[in-house]
């Protein structure tokens, strides 16, 4: 569903990722992880086209951004598509620090992640699963989404993605900064998110959550793929479990 | 006296709170800092001027035609002109000056520098409380409401207006919930210069038109979004009604008044920027890395 293929993205003259690929397959849920700074946010940026749109607001300016590779998502060629092309095909990121728009309430965000949806009734019924998956947003619908607490935020992002239908969902490090009760709270929705059929591509630090949940796991470091396999086999590697999934 | 002082308050504060919203429409949305805004005001002013007095248009439709006209011209300057140098922030400050100072120079070429005046829409006054209200006043007054009002409705319940305000808030989010931002940026300008069209529309009948007209308000606008916070349409309509009473104050308690319009504006911004830099709502925006 998803093919990246030898992706390399520079920042000025720092290499941020250098040539990685990776595959996600319908109704998978594979993991993303390494350490901070590995440039797990960037790979996902670039998927989502964020890091295209950056490229062309510093048009002519210092700090040039390139791109080189090829990333592919259900057949097509997306690595030069403008972000907001790349949502409407269904591939949708739920970004990093969650990212609510803190002066509306829940509803209004969750409306503003179904704007891709026309139909009326369809928003209302997605909204309505919404609120099936996160009953807390239902009771916070008319809260101004800034005053939630970090694990509601990260609720609402999650389901602010879910608003449009989409095929495959990036989530950007949802455990983060959050309680332990809460990251498994998280990671329990993610599962179910899943279990619906929606295609899961998810970034995390905190691997040993994550590696009860996936099939399939790339680990991250420097911008470079240094593993790839299932939580097991990655945790046998001595070296690797130290040095970059620190346990 | 007093009432005077409200009368005039109230209007200056509604048409400073036209102007500075649709200035910071355009710079929540785009980040663009027009500061050819108010020349749009003026240009509209011209409109109203030319199609009423010179071609005998009915009062009302001269005001369509004019916000349309001053609409397409925002539309047109904005795609060839500022559009393509949007990632400069200083480029784009000074196109817009350049702008500004270009429409004031092809009005004092079409209509020269003379001071014109446009016949109120609504001839005739009320008197209030012993005071003098003209007619026009009032018009000025509540279209001004009518259309802050039409402008709530449309950024709080409408598809397109969420989106705008979603952009507004944070433009890389907009962008991931498939929003089209340069589309989104050329419809908040096309409101923008819309909103600055009407603005010079309804208050062309009480002020006088001239090629210069533009300076004033832009002085007062650009004191009114320091106040009110960039970004914070909120904000913004607050820190115009509080500059519109504190000029109608000065104009009327201190003696020649007039002459120290625009020294309150300067006053109070730098005040606010040594005091409270984020101005009375100041917005956050996201930080985009
Ligand atoms: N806009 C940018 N300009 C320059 N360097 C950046 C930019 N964004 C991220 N980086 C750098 O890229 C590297 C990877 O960042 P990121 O993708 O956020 O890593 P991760 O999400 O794995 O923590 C970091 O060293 C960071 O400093
Ligand atoms: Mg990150």
């Amino acid at each position: 569903m998803l093919e990246i293929n030898d992706l390399t993205v520079c920042y000025d003259k720092a290499m941020i990722l250098n040539g990685i690929s990776l595959r996600v397959d319908e109704g998978e849920l594979v993991s993303l992880v390494g350490p901070n700074g590995a440039g797990k946010s960037t790979t996902m940026r670039a998927v989502s086209g964020l890091v295209q749109w950056e490229k062309a607001q510093h048009r002519g300016n210092e700090g040039d951004i390139t791109i080189k590779g090829t990333i592919e998502f259900m057949g097509h060629p997306i690595h030069r598509k403008p972000a907001h092309k790349i949502a409407e095909m269904g591939l949708i990121l739920c970004p990093e620090r969650r990212r609510p728009f803190k002066e509306m309430t829940v509803f209004e965000n969750l409306r503003a992640g179904a704007y891709m949806i026309k139909d009326k009734k369809e928003a209302e019924h997605n909204l309505q699963n919404v609120y099936k998956l996160f009953p807390i947003l239902q009771e916070r619908s008319h809260q101004l989404s800034g005053t939630l607490s970090g694990g509601e935020q990260q609720m609402l992002a999650i389901g602010r993605s879910l608003m449009c239908n989409p095929k495959l969902l990036c989530i950007d490090e949802p455990s983060t900064g959050l309680s332990p009760i809460m990251r498994a709270e998280v990671f329990r929705k993610i599962m179910e998110i899943k279990a619906m059929g929606i295609t899961v591509l998810l970034v995390e630090q905190e691997v040993s959550m994550v590696f009860k949940m996936t099939q399939r796991n790339y680990v991250l470091s420097s911008g470079k793929i240094i593993a790839e396999g299932s939580g097991e086999e990655l945790l046998k590697d001595e070296v690797l479990r130290k040095t970059y999934l620190g346990m | 006296m007093i009432f005077d002082i409200v009368i005039t308050s109230l209007i200056k504060g509604s048409t400073y709170a036209m102007l500075a919203i649709g200035f910071s429409l355009i710079f929540g949305v785009a980040r663009i800092v027009n500061i050819a805004h108010t020349a749009f005001y003026m240009v509209a002013a011209y409109c109203i001027f030319y199609t009423t007095t010179q071609l005998g248009f009915n009062p009302i439709l001269a005001i369509f035609v004019a916000v349309i006209l001053v609409s397409l011209l925002g539309l047109i300057t904005f795609k060839l002109l500022i559009a393509p140098i949007r990632e400069h922030e200083a480029a784009v400050l000074i196109a817009t000056i350049a702008l500004a100072i270009a429409l004031q120079e092809v009005m004092m070429i079409l209509f020269t520098g003379d001071y014109r005046s446009v016949p109120p829409l609504v001839p005739g006054f009320a008197t209030i409380m012993g005071v003098k209200v003209f007619y026009q006043q009032l018009l000025t007054f509540v279209s001004v409401l009518v259309v802050l009002g039409l402008m709530y409705l449309f950024l709080q319940y409408t598809r397109l207006g969420l989106a705008i305000r979603a952009t507004a808030q944070d433009r890389e989010v907009a962008n991931l919930m498939g929003m089209n931002e340069s589309q989104v940026a050329m419809l908040a300008m096309g409101i923008s210069v819309g909103l600055a069209g009407v603005t010079g529309a309804v208050l062309a009948p009480l002020s006088i038109v001239e090629p210069h007209m533009w300076n004033h308000p832009l002085a007062m606008m650009l004191a009114v979004v320091v106040l009110g916070g960039l970004g914070s349409i909120k904000g913004s309509l607050y820190a115009a009604f509080i500059l519109g009473t504190a000029e109608a104050l000065v104009v009327f308690m201190i003696p020649a008044g007039a002459y120290l319009k625009g020294a309150v504006a300067l006053s109070i911004m730098v005040f606010v920027l040594l005091v409270r830099p984020a101005g009375l709502f100041g917005v956050q925006f996201e930080e985009e890395r």
